[in-house]
């Protein structure tokens, strides 16, 4: 029932006669921990195929979509120009995190990311909390950038000067929603190669796009802009808020940890590719968010909603300006809901091979070699989510169950270095680790607090039930230290 | 915790037996082409299943469901290439891209050349088209390994470069000839054939009709041995017999 593999004993069955070649080299040997769960063990080795810059792509193909392209006029419309102090907070918090994330993504590198750290580290009951919050939380965040793909396929029919009777964004996104699940299950899509392209043409895009937005912020153009009140009318409170609120665009870090089985070298490649991800985005927040609100007052950029980067975009430059930020945001929305769909599929999988979920929901499809009912545990609730339409609280129920998988992995990296088992080495340590980790962890709960009342009652409610199926299903189940 | 790549030891051929790689897609019901155990007779053959899963799939979980079979499927196919007289190993691989696991197993067992597996009715004459004397030794052994205690004729094959003369061309080649003949061929088991082409690629496919298998090198030494997207590749697609593509050397690390 259990994945039965021992890290330290691959003993290589007569039938496959090697596991030979030349002596390592030292990448390999800081990637012992890696190279036990890839060797044969009588049923085949792993082949690692995901180098640095497409793990850097998957973090950034998961987060630009929500913090660039949904995020500006509702944050804008909140806290003001201060939007941009807010992204920054999400930053700080997201980098405390993937630190000690790094750390123990290095000395666990399998699928399953948060989920596996935190039922190897901290036992089955906060693992299975953390396994079916986080299949979850992936499935509120793959619904909120559902409707914001829908919000972008929208606004091209008004692009177009097609009018529709109803706003097309919902309906627009649970099409996607339906369309996207069916491509995963039935595709053989190889599919990477093509995701970093896309990240690398979002970057161009936005690059080009916030280098003049900027400049004309600053008023090189000569149109003076007058600078808003940096603060809003509520002080630090709606900036808090709005921090809390768009935390949502920084969970792609931690769908590198879910592909953790995959990545070359990890040891070097997930640190710098959890990391990287986080800081690269960061930047392009906080610039967003200084040119948006110097393009537009805060209230005028709220009342654009989801597409407001593309009248930001149209008063710089006009109709191709326009045109360019809604295939961007297509693409970035596309990216962030279909890798989101992948990871919540990657989740299941995690929780299901150690048994807290029937293990039938792991099953392959024998045709196409697909996960097909970890597939359908994925995209069967995101779709309904999504035919809700509540962008605010998706993204926020989405964060709050990030969060709380964040603050235990933090408690985690502090309980690991502390009792330093046998079978815990990283091959890269945190720097200040536990002072790190206990900030992260710290501020993680502390940004909970900041949401709003239905949004926490409905994670909590999530994390609720998920412990009370353990207690249900999995109460003998034994994960602390298990590999 | 114990490092895992360990040596087995006999890794060290104690023959000069050439190491070849076979890759088989060992799921999709690729078995051993014909012909291919009595082509390898001679060889050290790393028999390489391998099994491509789609992105939405993790390697462990494919493993997982797919694991056992592929494995007595592999050892099947081993058994095979075994009873026709190669040493075997076997190595059993999911991945997400065949080209870099294909590419890694290459360079972890040094191999001197990767089959590209059709299948022939028989192994009696082999084609080897050499390009020039840039990394020929590989290619001698290869032909030497496979083919000198076995009854088949080899045909060394060199199509004309830019200023180059018939007369350079049939030197050349006469060259390779009594090197192969000094390190044991039998000298009626070795022809020379020298053609005045534009497009060597096509001239390699059109002449490999009349023999049972080919033997080539990799393309352009700038470009990293992705086997398959190869003009080797090409020449197998028109030929449909077993290509062995010869590795260049590696750069130790």
């Amino acid at each position: 029932m259990v994945d039965s593999e021992p890290p330290d004993a691959p003993d290589t069955p007569l039938t496959s006669a090697s596991a030979s070649g030349p002596s390592p080299d030292d990448a390999e040997d800081l990637d012992t921990a890696a190279a036990a769960v890839d060797a044969d063990t009588g049923e085949g080795e792993l082949e690692r195929t995901i180098g640095l810059v497409g793990g850097l792509a998957i973090g950034v193909g998961t987060m630009v979509g929500a913090g660039i392209f949904v995020f500006p006029g509702l944050a804008a419309a909140n806290a003001g120009p201060a939007a941009s102090l807010s992204f920054a907070i999400g930053a700080v918090v997201a980098l405390l995190v993937a630190l000690p994330a790094s750390e123990l993504a290095t000395a666990m590198p399998r699928s399953g990311g948060g989920y596996f750290f935190i039922s190897r580290g901290l036992g089955t009951a906060a693992g299975a909390v953390v396994g079916i919050g986080l299949w979850l939380g992936l499935v509120f965040a793959s619904a909120f950038y559902l409707v914001g793909l829908g919000s972008y396929a929208g606004q091209v029919f008004l692009e177009a000067g097609v009018a529709l009777p109803v706003d097309p964004a919902v309906p627009l996104g649970v099409a996607f929603g339906v369309g996207l699940t069916a491509l995963s299950l039935f595709g053989t899509k190889n599919t990477a190669a093509l995701q970093n392209g896309i990240v690398v043409l979002l970057l161009v895009i936005l690059t080009l796009f916030l280098s003049y937005g900027s400049l004309d912020a600053l008023g090189v153009f000569g149109a003076q802009r007058m600078p808003e009140r940096f603060f809003p009318p509520g002080g630090a409170l709606p900036v808090l808020q709005t921090a809390a609120l768009v935390f949502t665009s920084y969970l792609g870090f931690a769908q590198v940890a879910t592909v953790a089985g995959d990545i070359k070298e990890p040891s070097r490649n997930l640190p710098l590719a959890m990391v990287g991800s986080v800081l690269l985005v960061g930047v392009f927040y906080v610039v967003t968010i200084f040119v948006a609100t110097s393009a537009f007052g805060s209230a005028r950029l709220g009342e654009f909603g989801e597409t407001a980067m593309v009248e930001v975009a149209r008063s710089f430059v006009g109709f191709p300006g326009a045109l360019a930020i809604v295939i961007a945001g297509l693409l970035a929305t596309f990216s962030s809901a279909n890798a989101s769909i992948l990871s919540a599929s990657r989740a299941v999988y995690a929780v299901s091979r150690d048994g807290i979920i029937p293990e039938a929901a792991s099953r392959l499809n024998l045709a196409y070699g697909t996960p097909h009912v970890a597939l359908g545990l994925a995209g069967g609730p995101i779709v309904v989510l999504a035919a809700t339409g509540r962008v605010a609280l998706l993204a926020e129920v989405a964060s709050f169950l990030h969060l709380v998988m964040y603050g235990l992995i933090c408690v985690a990296l502090i309980r690991l270095r502390r009792e330093r088992p046998a079978w815990y080495d990283p091959s890269f340590r945190c720097p200040a680790g536990a002072a790190v980790a206990g900030v992260g962890g710290v501020a993680s709960v502390a940004l909970i607090a900041f949401m709003r009342p239905a949004s926490i009652g409905v994670g909590a409610a999530v994390m609720l039930a998920a412990y009370g199926w353990y207690r249900y299903y999995a109460t003998d189940l034994e994960l602390e230290g298990d590999f | 915790m114990t490092d895992t790549p360990t040596d087995d030891g006999g890794a060290q051929p104690e023959t000069d037996r050439p190491s070849v790689l076979v890759p088989l897609a060992v799921l999709e019901g690729e078995s051993l082409p014909n012909g291919t155990a009595e082509l390898l007779a001679n060889a050290r053959v790393v028999l390489l299943g391998y099994h491509v899963i789609p992105e939405q799939t993790a390697a462990e979980q494919a493993r997982e469901h797919f694991g056992e079979t592929a494995m007595s499927k592999l050892d099947e196919l081993a058994g095979e290439l075994a009873a026709g007289g190669a040493d075997v190993q076997t190595r059993l691989v999911f991945t997400h891209d065949e080209a870099t696991t294909i590419d890694r197993l290459i360079y972890e067992h040094d191999c001197l050349a990767v089959l590209v597996p059709n299948s022939t009715p028989r192994v009696e004459s082999v084609l080897v088209a050499l390009r020039g004397t840039v990394g020929i030794g590989r290619n001698t052994r290869l032909v030497l390994g496979l083919f000198a205690d076995a009854d088949v004729d080899v045909t060394l094959y060199h199509t004309l470069g830019e200023g180059e003369s018939l007369d350079d061309g049939e030197a050349f080649l006469n060259g390779v000839k009594s090197d192969l003949v000094e390190r044991g061929i039998a000298p009626d088991r070795v022809a020379t054939l020298v053609d005045d082409a534009s497009v060597p690629i096509d001239a390699v496919a059109d002449r490999a009709e009349s023999y049972d298998a080919v033997v080539m090198g990799e393309t352009d030494p700038s470009v990293t041995t992705f086997v398959f997207g190869m003009p080797s590749a090409q020449v197998a697609e028109r030929f449909l017999g077993p290509v062995l593509v010869v590795q260049r050397a590696r750069p130790e690390e």
